[in-house]
């Protein structure tokens, strides 16, 4: 790997593309792939030709916008269930050639595998592009707390230059965490999330550890999976963190925040990027909600063409502070988890600050539970805190009470212990929607 | 994989039985392990065509990663899942749309997750050739009339049995097993990052012929 000037604020000279050129380039790398995907997935040809659409039709962006059709997880999930393809149609090489078959989260539901081909080459750095830019350099370390399931990202960091401190994704690990923060002084977190705050605060508190001394060395700290509430945050804040918030783009490139914390940034020669009307095929307006839909420009093993993402996002291609010229998004939530109550759409981001404000429940864990996207009464399974067992009652009047002043709906509550909720995921995340 | 200018490849992490120890790993040695581990998987039968699962988690990818190249220079394709209760859901799901030769690393909590689920063992890893189970998973696959190979993290060594119930083997020209009472100590024989001599491991067991049988698993 070339590595840049260690002065240079961008890692590659793609990241500030002039916006023309980069469309010029989009173009180019999608008529590539689309017939390749076409030829070669079969969940993809299925949907084109549906849609009565081949690759030949499609000679500019606005021939893709208007003409391609899309494809979602249900569809892969389908095409496997009925075709007995455990790849979904989604493979585009031969199964003997793969070297690895890895898989999806699996918040939404069964997890789906995702084929790969390591050593295949052509893909660009995209997180290495997002830690130069937070100031991570040859020679430091980085701390990882992470799963497994989505393979060896380590080798990203190592491919850098960097060494790897090795940590679960699990909060026991915490106090582990703070004793080789300041052994190795890690100049990167990837990742952090709400329960691993609280579960470094309660280390400290058990250790007599200044966490502002544990997070001396990091100039940036990553959050991903789901946001981060507003008491987490304010405890990294305290402890003089810069926090930096990260999330897939639709399986098939990753977004992160750049120093301006404008928007998180996803690199536009990885993947076409569409923002569409959650019930429909129209384009919202630059910086208004809408879907995620996303299209690989680089990955031949499993191409996902016009993905639905369920993510319901703001994006903008205006310019940034930081003079990436590409374009930035902002999470705002899944589009299935919305629940419609007594006429009134409410999303999990619409309770987070309030479940977290309440003491027994300041990790955030929670999650909605409903028999239909429609319902008449607001039912929520809270996590607490087993310090709390003997005030239920208590808690759950809390509850109730926050919930209340947020949304105007006074739910039903079932207290759980924070451990049953936290063995749901995956576990940076869990699913905040249950079925009754 | 090697990172430029980097002498280290990084910073994991093994159980001593009392607590879980930093440990630093050199590129150096993880080619050296990378090769013994193809060695090794090859002499189980896993080559181009098998399809294996590795159970682990993050902290420990310091022994896998060269497990998991080494199977890929063997030919063989991998998958990955950690190696606690709430991953039972997606262990469940690989071994259920992919037939996998090998499965390495299971553990007593994936064994429990997949309790919770309600799937047996059987339904599971019946279908699975070897199936690698550490101690305290091992004996609950024995008792479900499964017949798992010994897969022991002794320390910072891997040690995998070659047939069910044999001794889990390391990789002789690097490390070395004896016993202080009942408890595994592990000392390694080529250079090393982190050198080891006679470092205590949270295993119990005997050394049989270099390698280990585990006669308990201490709860973490």
């Amino acid at each position: 790997m070339n590595l840049p000037p260690p002065d240079s604020p961008y890692f590659s000279p793609e990241e500030t593309m002039p916006r023309e050129r980069l469309e010029e380039l989009q173009l180019e790398l999608l008529l590539d792939l689309l017939p390749y995907a076409y030829e070669h997935a079969p969940v993809i040809r299925e949907a084109w030709d549906a849609a009565g659409v081949t690759p030949r039709e499609i000679k500019t962006l606005d021939d893709f916008r208007e003409r391609v059709p899309f494809v979602d997880k249900d569809a892969l999930r389908r095409f496997r269930d009925d075709r007995g393809d455990p790849f979904g149609g989604l493979c585009a090489i031969p199964p003997a050639e793969l070297t690895a078959i890895n898989s999806t989260s699996g918040t939404t539901g069964d997890p789906t595998l995702v084929p790969e081909k390591w050593g295949a080459g052509g893909t660009p750095a995209v997180i290495t592009r997002d830690f130069w830019g937070m100031g991570v350099r040859p020679g430091d370390h980085v701390a990882l707390v992470l799963f497994t399931f989505r393979g060896p990202i380590y080798g990203l960091f190592q491919g850098l230059g960097t060494v790897p401190v090795l940590f679960d994704f699990d909060p026991s690990e915490m106090a582990r965490f703070c004793e080789l923060s300041r052994r190795y002084r890690p100049t990167a977190l990837y990742n952090f999330g709400s329960v691993l705050v609280h579960a470094v605060r309660d280390a400290c508190e058990r250790f007599g550890i200044d966490p502002v001394d544990v997070f001396s060395s990091y100039k940036g700290v990553v959050f991903a999976g789901e946001p981060l509430g507003p008491r987490a945050r304010a405890l990294a804040q305290e402890w003089g963190v810069q926090l930096f918030e990260h999330t897939s783009v639709g399986d098939v490139t990753a977004a992160f925040e750049c120093t301006m914390h404008d928007g998180l940034h996803f690199w536009e020669d990885t993947a076409f990027v569409e923002c569409v009307e959650p019930d429909g095929r129209t384009p919202v307006a630059d910086g208004e909600r809408g879907e995620l839909v996303a299209t690989t420009l680089f990955n031949r093993t499993a191409p996902l063409v016009r993905y639905r993402s369920d993510d319901i996002v703001r994006v903008t291609r205006r310019p940034c502070g930081c003079g990436r010229t590409h374009a930035r998004m902002w999470p705002i939530g899944r589009k299935g988890d919305e629940v419609v109550v007594q006429g009134r759409s409410v999303l999990p981001v619409d309770l987070w600050a309030a479940v977290e404000s309440i003491d027994a429940c300041a990790m955030g864990l929670f999650q909605v539970v409903r028999s239909s996207r429609e319902t008449d009464v607001l039912r929520l399974r809270v996590g607490y805190a087993s310090a709390w067992e003997g005030k239920l009652d208590v808690v759950a009047d809390e509850v109730r009470g926050a919930v209340e002043g947020a949304t105007g709906l006074v739910p039903e509550v079932e207290l759980v212990p924070d451990a049953r909720l936290l063995r749901l995921g995956p576990p940076h995340k869990i699913p905040r929607v249950a079925r009754r | 994989m090697s990172g430029p200018g980097s002498v280290l490849w990084g910073v994991g992490c093994y159980d001593d039985g009392a607590r879980r120890v930093p440990w630093e790993i050199s590129h150096e040695e993880i080619q050296r392990a990378m090769g013994a581990a193809k060695t090794e998987l090859e002499q189980l039968g896993i080559g181009a065509g098998s399809r294996v699962l590795f159970c682990s988690m993050l902290s420990e990818a310091g022994h896998f990663w060269p497990l998991m190249i080494g199977a890929m220079l063997a030919g063989a394709q991998q998958s990955c899942a950690d190696a606690n209760a709430g991953e039972a859901t997606r262990v469940a799901m690989f071994t259920r749309l992919i037939d996998f030769d090998a499965v390495f690393g299971v553990t007593p909590a994936l064994l429990d997750g997949l309790d919770e689920l309600g799937v047996t063992y059987a339904e599971v890893f019946g279908r699975v050739r070897i199936v690698g189970a550490r101690p305290g998973a091992y004996e609950r696959l024995v008792e479900a009339g499964l017949a798992p190979h010994h897969f022991v993290l002794a320390g910072p060594a891997v040690a995998l049995a070659r047939e069910p119930g044999g001794p889990a083997r390391a990789d002789t020209r690097e490390w070395r097993f004896d016993v202080d009472g009942d408890v595994v100590c592990v000392t390694s024989l080529r250079p090393r990052a982190t050198t080891f001599e006679r470092a205590r491991t949270a295993v119990r067991g005997e050394i049989v012929d270099g390698g280990i049988v585990p006669s308990a698993w201490k709860e973490q």
